[in-house]
């Protein structure tokens, strides 16, 4: 059974140049009015199956908001149907409709019934409401005197505990405390759980992994890509990718920085097929390729490279077991390549510090000290932390 | 049908809202509630004192058959005016300042518009009740009072279906609040509220003739008949009164949920 078919729906908005904002303008502006066509949603049909989360992802103003809102009934569709089935909580602005004049008790009770509750649902519910949002202390003062923080926090209690079948959230569990967002995740997850169907538009794709049944990815108003949370997610993290590499190279290329092939770089990625690239890929092979800035002139060389993230906390360390094959003085421009396979960090910008050593081992002096920076992307959701760690799972039960 | 059951399922919403209202109203006020007692009371003297006392405009004789106070006579006019027009510019105001919510939640737009009749309402009430209270002080009432009920139903109808209309083309242009308030100040005028409709017909039947078909004429008419003169309103206006009242809420509904489903995004 879907909770929410939306079924090719689209939806433009005027955007007037000139706007007739009055009746004698509308006059003497005889004709037609000047305005463009905005469509924000084109055709977009998408079922949501009752108890399951759907995840709307995509950039700044590619329609997942407007969507939203039509399920909400907030907008109407130009064209197309939006059916749900059951009460909707939209959390699109939390604490909106807050009198600041009221108390929290009595903002609790109006903010409840504009999301639909008569006043025997709200008495129920109301000890829930302050215990989540942890106000009791300050319920009966004006929510004026609210830090913004308090007036958050009362807000999302009230739109999550009314009991709602569908529940429509856009990008508000973003505000409040480390603590408070993590109970709002959890309880999101209990909600989820309890089969109300939630609908959420993050830019927060661990988020949205972690929780979401299907994802859909919207893309200038059309849906890019729908299904499985993992691929989709790989999907438009791999045209954001590519979007930033061009953008990269084209500001290389503005300050005259494009690369001649041979020495003018330092420092560059390429795959293994030997084809530069913008950035490395968590969980995939990638080489790090430097020139020596300089000759150097010891008979053997041994190398390490070490990995800090752009603070300053360093990742780890690698180094060569035994000396390079090449013997004796290195020209200047000369080129080492280190290769991991898979590379294991977390996606972020990277400092490399490659120490070049005069002798067999590493313990030998070093001569030379030079750093790079790169970057690391992710192209499924990517790991907490720094890196992700490799390991494998067994299951040792009846042993 | 679907948008009266949607009011209705709505209707803690409105309740609230017109709560909030009240509350928010006299809050960090030293008088508080007799404010609402003041405003009326200050016209009321303002009025009797030009247009009783200067003007000298005479009350026809009350249904007791021995008073005959001006500003009483007024007074059962006024009320039903401020009501009207408490309700058509409340509608306009809830609506448009109700915007940035429509925008955040979804909830029939009519509700911020029908919780304001709800405080102008209230308000009426407590003035009919003064009216009346004085009334009774008088020795003036009779059983035609029964009517009372039916006419505040029929004001309210009206005035809410005008409101609804006007308050949803007003979100698409804004001369409209500025036009009513202005056809408001020239309707006070045209109908029979500060002077008797004896005094137009003394002038001019005909144009007393098109003064009766303001529909809120006939409202002032109706209360002045149970709460003053103590007569019964005409056979065609208790039959036409009522029915026109409801076919212009019926038409205001209609108006308004045609175009106010677009008006989130408007606003």
């Amino acid at each position: 059974m879907n909770a929410i078919e939306v079924h090719d729906v689209s939806k433009r908005f005027r955007l007037y140049k000139d706007r007739p904002g009055s009746v004698k303008q509308l006059f003497t502006k005889f004709g037609r009015p000047k305005y463009d066509d905005f469509w924000a949603v084109r055709n977009v049909s998408l079922d949501i199956n009752e108890a399951s989360v759907a995840g709307l992802i995509g950039h700044n103003g590619c329609g997942k908001s407007t969507l939203l809102r039509m399920m909400a009934g907030i907008h109407f569709p130009t064209s197309g149907t939006v059916a749900t089935r059951g009460r909707i909580s939209a959390l699109l602005e939390l604490g909106a409709g807050f009198h600041p004049e009221l108390t929290g008790r009595e903002n609790v009770y109006l903010n409840a019934s504009i999301l639909g509750l008569s006043r025997k649902q709200t008495d129920a519910i109301f000890d829930r409401i302050v215990d989540f949002s942890g106000l009791s202390a300050f319920i009966d003062s004006p929510v004026k005197h609210y830090s913004s923080g308090m007036y958050v926090r009362l807000g999302f209690s009230v739109a999550v505990h009314v009991d709602p079948q569908i529940l429509l959230v856009d990008e508000v569990i973003a505000v409040g405390d480390e603590d408070f967002q993590r109970r709002c995740l959890d309880h999101l997850a209990g909600l989820k759980a309890s089969g109300v169907t939630i609908v959420l538009v993050s830019h927060n794709l661990g988020v949205i992994g972690d929780l979401c049944d299907q994802v859909t990815w919207m893309d200038h108003g059309v849906v890019r890509d729908s299904g499985e949370p993992s691929s989709v997610i790989a999907n438009y993290l791999h045209e954001v990718n590519s979007v930033e590499a061009e953008r990269l190279r084209l500001e290389a290329e503005a300050a005259g920085l494009l690369p001649t092939p041979a020495k003018a770089t330092e420092s560059e990625m390429v795959d293994d097929s030997g084809t530069p690239v913008e950035f490395a890929v968590t969980g995939q092979p990638i080489n790090l390729r430097v020139a020596l800035p300089e000759a150097l002139a010891a008979e053997e060389h041994t190398y390490s490279l070490m990995i800090q993230t752009e603070s300053g906390v360093v990742v780890g360390e690698t180094e060569m077991s035994s000396p390079m094959a090449q013997p004796g003085p290195l020209a200047d421009g000369y080129t080492i390549r280190c290769r991991f396979d898979p590379l294991l960090l977390a996606p972020g910008i990277y400092e490399g510090r490659v120490r070049v050593h005069g002798g067999k081992t590493v313990r030998a002096e070093a001569i030379r000290d030079f750093g790079f920076a790169f970057r690391v992307r992710a192209e499924s959701s990517p790991p907490g932390g720094l890196l992700r760690l490799p390991a494998t799972w067994l299951e040792d039960n009846g042993r | 049908m679907k948008s009266v059951s949607e009011l209705w399922a709505y209707r803690n919403l409105t309740y609230n809202l017109a709560q909030r209202e009240l509350r928010s109203r006299y809050k960090k006020s030293l008088l508080g509630w007799l404010w609402s007692l003041l405003n009326p009371a200050s016209v009321l003297a303002v009025y009797t004192l030009v247009f009783g006392y200067f003007f000298n405009n005479q009350a026809p004789t009350a249904g007791n058959g021995s008073t005959s106070v001006f500003a009483l006579y007024l007074f059962a006019g006024l009320w039903v005016w401020n009501l009207f027009n408490g309700t058509v510019l409340g509608a306009i105001a809830a609506l448009q300042s109700s915007g940035p919510l429509l925008n955040k939640v979804y909830f029939p737009p009519a509700c911020p518009a029908l919780a304001n009749t709800i405080t102008v309402l209230l308000q009426a009430l407590i003035e009919a009740g003064i009216l009346l209270f004085i009334m009774i002080l008088l020795g003036n009432v009779g059983w035609m009072l029964v009517l009372f009920p039916l006419l505040i139903l029929c004001i309210t109808l009206f005035s809410v279906g005008v409101g609804l209309a006007l308050s949803v083309y007003n979100v698409f242009y804004r001369d409209v609040n500025y036009l009513v308030t202005i056809g408001m100040n020239v309707l006070f005028y045209a109908t029979p509220i500060i002077y008797p409709i004896a005094l137009v017909q003394s002038k001019s039947m005909t144009l007393a003739r098109i003064m009766e078909l303001n529909p809120i004429a006939q409202y002032v008419q109706w209360s002045r008949d149970i709460f003053y003169g103590l007569t019964m309103p005409s056979a065609f206006s208790l039959i036409v009164v009522p029915l026109a009242s409801f076919a212009v809420f019926v038409l205001g509904l209609v108006i308004f949920n045609r175009k106010s489903r677009d008006i989130a995004q408007e606003l």
